[in-house]
């Protein structure tokens, strides 16, 4: 252990280090079918497995259950359910955030899976589980395909 | 195939920041302790095989598991690296032991959390960077609307998940190694500032230094080496699946998975008859009530009565992190296991002191790996030989 007492950590001697790391993420087959149809049809959609008959969202390329290939996609709307939120107050450093952001898990009905995304429109305390929202799309030419081509779930009316 | 014991512990720390020592004089302190405990073995030539526990991006190196065979006494030895807790490193050391190939087997794992200035960058670059990770934010909103899904299906109450904090920090007092020992009541914790609601800052388990080393042996050797050795009676561990979306956000069923492996190795039938104490990850303090639940040593949604009754505290009939848990230890990344099963080892030798659970037999340590991980480990130890 050190001799002398220490008293300032800050005076330790250290040295600051940082990692640049830059990758370029393929997207493959389901992903990139599944964010164009957000970027050119505003839809929603998901993989079913033709031998379990289960609905994968977001859509994957192979049924985690039986490894069999899926290929057969299914319009799942925009509108979903709030199974689970929060309401995070805090940013990356713990700092207060100015405003406090609603994340929440969206199920589309009967299919397996759902979204992660914030909720918009709505009052933290108005938010329940189990809320029906939809939701709501950047317009056509900000759409990149990325899943922040929808901005947000709302309420559904 | 060879029973297999712990026949060496050491640690040091731990402390919410430890500026003195490097990660690499932090392993070989507690290296040094644990080969003095296992009857002053020699690493450079007692040992047969090395396993340390690691993650590149928590150290802040590319193949990290070329900087650690130094500080153990390892060079030109046998030593691989698991990126996973601590506790599957003890797998795997256990692992090697049963092949009847290795007598003595080293396992290390460490935290030097202090170190990483942006904790959470490095845990938001573990979420899927196509459908999660572009959302932004604290990613510890994952276990916000873990713990709300949780409290809502099982009706555990927010003042149940606040009494584990009051328990957990207690008990960390009477833990010389623990980083975050407090008197505190269960308004102190629901008026502490809300992070992810329902989620309270002081619910979420602080970063803590630190590392433990320990030495296992096969039968033949442990009696050589020790008159107090702890046997490891099962292992397992399992992933549930690493996509939020289609996993389960009420159950740890990566833990029941791993606990049945567990159990099923150690021939635990009844775990609740048969389990004296658990050590589990409390992480954030509902993931004490989820695990226990997990680990069957009570029904789906009744951990938070079982809290209320005064089972799960030290004089209880299964106190569960006398230690003080991550809450009252300190998370320490991959050596977050290590606390769990260091405690284990202490309790079953009767080296625990003031906190010490009496005629304690057979103890439990398991852990989870974070957000956002859907991984856990489980061994179970005993003092007993069967
Ligand atoms: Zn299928």
């Amino acid at each position: 252990m050190s001799l002398e007492k220490i008293t300032d950590p800050r005076r330790m001697r250290h040295w600051l280090g940082h990692m640049e790391t830059d990758y370029r993420y393929t997207l493959g087959i389901a992903g990139e079918r599944f964010l164009n149809e957000i970027k050119e049809n505003a839809r929603i959609m998901g993989a079913r497995c033709k031998r379990c008959g289960v609905i994968y969202v977001p859509p994957k390329m192979y049924c985690e259950e039986c490894f069999e290939k899926l290929e057969e996609w299914i319009d799942l709307g925009t509108r979903g359910e709030v199974y689970t939120y929060t309401i995070a107050y805090v940013d990356m450093d713990g700092n207060r955030l100015a405003e406090p952001v609603i994340y929440a898990l969206i199920t589309f009905g009967d299919a397996y899976g759902g979204l992660i995304h914030k909720l918009g429109e709505v009052k933290p305390e108005e938010v329940w589980i189990g809320m029906p929202v939809e939701a709501v799309f950047k317009p056509p030419q900000e759409r990149k395909g990325s899943i922040t081509d929808i901005k947000y779930f709302k309420p559904a009316q | 195939m060879s029973d297999v014991a712990i026949v060496g512990v050491g640690c040091v720390g731990f402390k919410s920041i430890m500026p003195e020592l490097s990660y690499k004089e932090l392993m070989f302190e507690a290296a040094v302790k644990a080969y003095e405990d296992a009857g002053g073995i020699d690493p450079r030539k007692d040992v047969d095989a090395f396993v340390t526990c690691a993650e590149d991006y928590w150290e802040g190196f590319s193949i990290f598991d070329e900087f650690v065979p130094d500080q153990l006494g390892a060079v030109l030895g046998h030593l691989f690296t698991v990126s996973g807790d601590g506790l599957l490193g003890l797998a795997n050391a256990y692992m090697l032991i049963k092949t009847g190939h290795f007598d003595v087997v080293v396992v290390e794992a460490h935290s030097k959390a202090s170190d990483i200035l942006t904790f959470y960058d490095i845990v938001a670059f573990a979420l899927d960077p196509i459908m999660v990770r572009p959302l932004g934010g604290n990613p510890y909103y994952i276990a916000g609307m873990e713990m709300h899904r949780y409290l809502a299906e099982t009706g555990t109450t927010l003042e149940q998940c606040a009494e584990v904090v009051v328990k957990n920090k207690r008990n960390a007092l009477a833990n010389p190694y623990a980083a975050y020992g407090a008197d505190i009541t269960v308004d102190q914790v629901l008026d502490s500032e809300t992070w992810f609601y329902p989620l309270k800052k002081l619910e979420v388990s602080p970063l803590s230094d630190g590392c433990i080393v320990m030495v296992l042996a096969s039968e033949r050797m442990a009696k050589k080496l020790t008159d107090k050795p702890v046997w490891v009676e099962g292992v397992g561990w399992a992933t549930e699946t690493p996509n939020l979306e289609t996993r389960d956000w009420c159950r740890a069923i990566y833990t029941e998975i791993a606990a049945d492996m567990a159990y099923k190795d150690a021939g635990i039938t009844c775990p609740q008859r048969e389990i004296d104490f658990v050590e589990l990850s409390d992480l954030f303090a509902y993931k004490e009530l989820q695990h226990l639940e997990a680990l069957r040593l009570c029904r789906y949604g009744e951990a938070g009565m079982l809290l209320e009754d005064g089972v799960t505290t030290r004089d209880g009939d299964l106190p569960v992190n006398v230690s003080g848990g991550c809450l009252g230890m300190g998370y320490a990344l991959e050596a977050s296991g290590m606390q769990r099963l260091l405690e284990a080892v202490l309790q079953l030798r009767g080296e625990a002191e003031g906190r010490q659970i009496p005629d304690a037999e057979v103890g439990l340590a398991h852990t989870w790996r974070g957000i956002p991980t859907a991984t856990g480990a489980v061994a179970v130890l005993s003092n007993i030989k069967e």
